[in-house]
């Protein structure tokens, strides 16, 4: 049953909007933020320090397979947390090939165990999540463990998992429900697939994986998944991360083809069927060409589907208070300072349209937007030439233009591609390949050269790439970097 | 039902203990050693316990509240010790709930909503 909070205890005059939830005037709370994740966590603590009333609820619906997490959002629970210590499991299996040719000696078969390296994980993202808790709690921000969604002006209705639904009003609303993975709509999908939301927490080997998808998400999963010593496959339906500097991409799945990664391309899947169960149990996939009519057959122990993200937006009331959605995607369009077209309410995160889907970028967004609701602040959050990287076996960072892109803004005979293959010191004993690794910067030569592109393929590339985001966002020029010293011997030096 | 208080001292007796309350929440408060006018060397043991002792009325039932005092300050400080090493504490006090991740540590043990938080919520 709901309990209206407030409304008859305030004396003071309410406004009736067409006859829906009257809107009291005095709110329960300044701020309540919907979704407790990297952006919704940044803007609901960084509101505490302005002693601001602040409400967070977060709810996890869990996956058609079970799972569920913690407060703390995709990031810290299934998303660049579990997905960069696995990364790094993979890694270490790698390094202990590798230190052989160094000399360490050891005569035991090196196999990987998913239990001990799930436990950890989960073991580590627990500690994440009881932080954040303590966190809110500390600061005295009100965290619910419930189900947000809008039901009239200024107010909204929280379900937590037994069904109790409470009302809240308040000022100001942040939207941050962030996003969850698609499924593909044909037969056995739900039933017997999983998805990045239940890959870090599996109780069980994936085994013989099929990855469904081209995304970095899928090609991550599926490079780590391999560098395990799991048999894996990854169908394509037509390009490798879209969106993404093409040559590149193109680079990152010849080398995951090379080490082991069976790719199918233009294939998709239109059905799945339970072989026998089991944990994992066996599924028999049948996928048809995306260019004629050809049908194959494969038999996986597990289907993992990464063929993109949905925003958590369409059931969450945004019609009763009017917030406009694109419709076809489900983001949500907002100005420079991250409002909606309802003055009150505000969005950040992966749920925006036309904005990069990055944890730092959400908690830069909800920060900045805080500080400019109450403390006076001006500064809006910078969405160009954020850096990001992508955490395949061989990683990938990247600041500023894609190639293509570059060349469709600036016309071809305008920029300058320089580039470089290199061979990182440390794979030279251990004859690893050494034409693989590969850099590039793409210049601007009607600014002085000015790099608006960065691309670096090879081992760190995430702590590489950093620092030259900073250069680039001074404006860093080709002679400027000409006349750095490198520093050897490392990969950045190139 | 309700809950109830074991006193151990040291880290052997303080595992033999908790795995002997396998399969019932325990939650165990780490402090320094007290000496004979029962004052403890620890300064913000002295400031935490009496929080946390009025905040046990707020336990599940069926719960096992361990006092595990863990030495004198010279064994305390040596990097190696056993609950360093193997119970991974960083301070003294400590507050946890144990086979979880969840921990108040020092400060935190001051404060009677975080403990509260540790002994009501999941």
């Amino acid at each position: 049953s709901i309990q209206a909070h407030k409304e008859e205890d305030n004396p003071q005059t309410t406004m009736e909007v067409n006859g829906l939830t009257p809107v009291p005037d005095s709110y329960d709370y300044d701020l309540i933020v919907i979704g407790g994740g990297s952006g919704g966590l940044a803007a609901a603590k960084e509101a505490a320090k302005y002693e601001k009333k602040v409400m967070v609820l977060d709810f996890v619906t869990p996956t058609p397979q079970g799972s569920s997490w913690g407060l703390g959002g995709t990031c810290v629970n299934v998303g660049c947390i579990p997905k960069k210590l696995m990364h790094q499991a993979a890694l270490l299996g790698q390094a202990l090939q590798d230190s052989r040719k160094f000399g360490w000696q050891f005569t035991e078969e090196v196999k990987h165990n998913w239990m001990t390296m799930t436990e950890s994980v989960q073991n580590y993202i627990g500690s994440l999540n009881w932080g954040y808790r303590v966190a809110l709690r500390d600061k005295k921000v009100t965290y619910e463990n419930a189900y947000g969604e809008f039901v009239g002006p200024h107010t909204i209705k929280a379900t937590n998992k037994k069904g109790v639904e409470k009302l809240y009003t308040a000022e100001r609303f942040i939207i941050a429900t962030g996003e969850r993975p698609r499924y593909l709509g044909i037969p056995g999908d739900k039933e017997y697939c999983i998805s990045s939301d239940d890959l870090f927490s599996l109780p069980y080997c994936p085994g013989r994986t099929l990855v469904v998808g081209a995304s970095y998400v899928a090609l991550e999963c599926a490079g780590f998944l391999a560098g395990l010593g799991l048999d894996v496959t990854v169908m394509v339906r037509s390009i490798l991360l879209r969106g993404f500097d093409q040559d590149m991409a193109n680079r990152i799945g010849e080398y995951m083809k090379e080490h082991g990664v069976n790719f199918i391309r233009e294939f998709v899947p239109v059905k799945i069927e339970q072989v026998e169960e089991g944990t994992p149990g066996k599924l028999k996939v049948t996928a048809k060409s995306t260019t004629g009519d050809q049908i194959i057959e494969g038999e996986y122990n597990t289907v993992l589907l990464a063929i993109g993200r949905d925003p958590c937006t369409r059931k969450i009331g945004l019609d009763k208070v009017g917030v406009n959605i694109n419709e076809r995607t489900g983001k949500i369009p907002v100005n420079d300072e991250e409002q909606t077209n309802v003055p009150y309410i505000y969005a950040i995160g992966d749920i925006l349209q036309g904005k990069l889907e990055l944890t730092p970028v959400a908690i830069q967004a909800g920060r900045l937007l805080v500080q400019r609701l109450y403390a006076g602040a001006s500064a809006k959050c910078d969405y160009v030439n954020v850096p990001t990287t992508v955490f395949t076996p061989l990683e990938y960072g990247a600041c500023g233009y894609s190639e293509e892109t570059a060349v469709e803004k600036f016309g071809e005979e305008n920029i300058e591609v320089y580039h470089s293959h290199f061979w990182p010191l440390e794979w030279t004993v251990p004859s690893r390949d050494n034409n693989k690794c590969y850099a590039k910067i793409i210049c601007n030569i009607q600014d002085n050269e000015r790099v608006i592109g960065f691309h670096v393929l090879g081992p760190n590339a995430g702590e590489v790439t950093q620092g030259f985001a900073a250069a680039i966002k001074c404006g860093l020029t080709k002679e400027q970097l000409d006349s750095t010293v490198g520093i050897h011997p490392v990969c950045a030096e190139v | 039902m309700g809950w109830e208080e074991v006193q151990v001292h040291g880290y052997p007796e303080f595992v033999r203990t908790a795995q002997s309350y396998h399969g019932r929440p325990v939650f165990a408060l780490f402090c320094g050693d007290k000496d004979a006018e029962g004052r403890s060397w620890c300064p913000d043991c002295v400031t935490a316990e009496p929080v946390v002792r009025k905040e046990l009325h707020n336990l599940p039932d069926d719960s096992v509240f361990i006092y595990c005092l863990v030495g004198d300050r010279a064994y305390w400080k040596d990097p190696n010790n056993e609950f360093r090493r193997n119970l991974k504490l960083t301070g003294v006090p400590t507050l946890l709930k144990y086979g979880t991740p969840q921990k108040l540590v020092e400060e935190e043990c001051v404060k009677a909503e975080l403990v509260r938080m540790l002994f009501t919520e999941d």
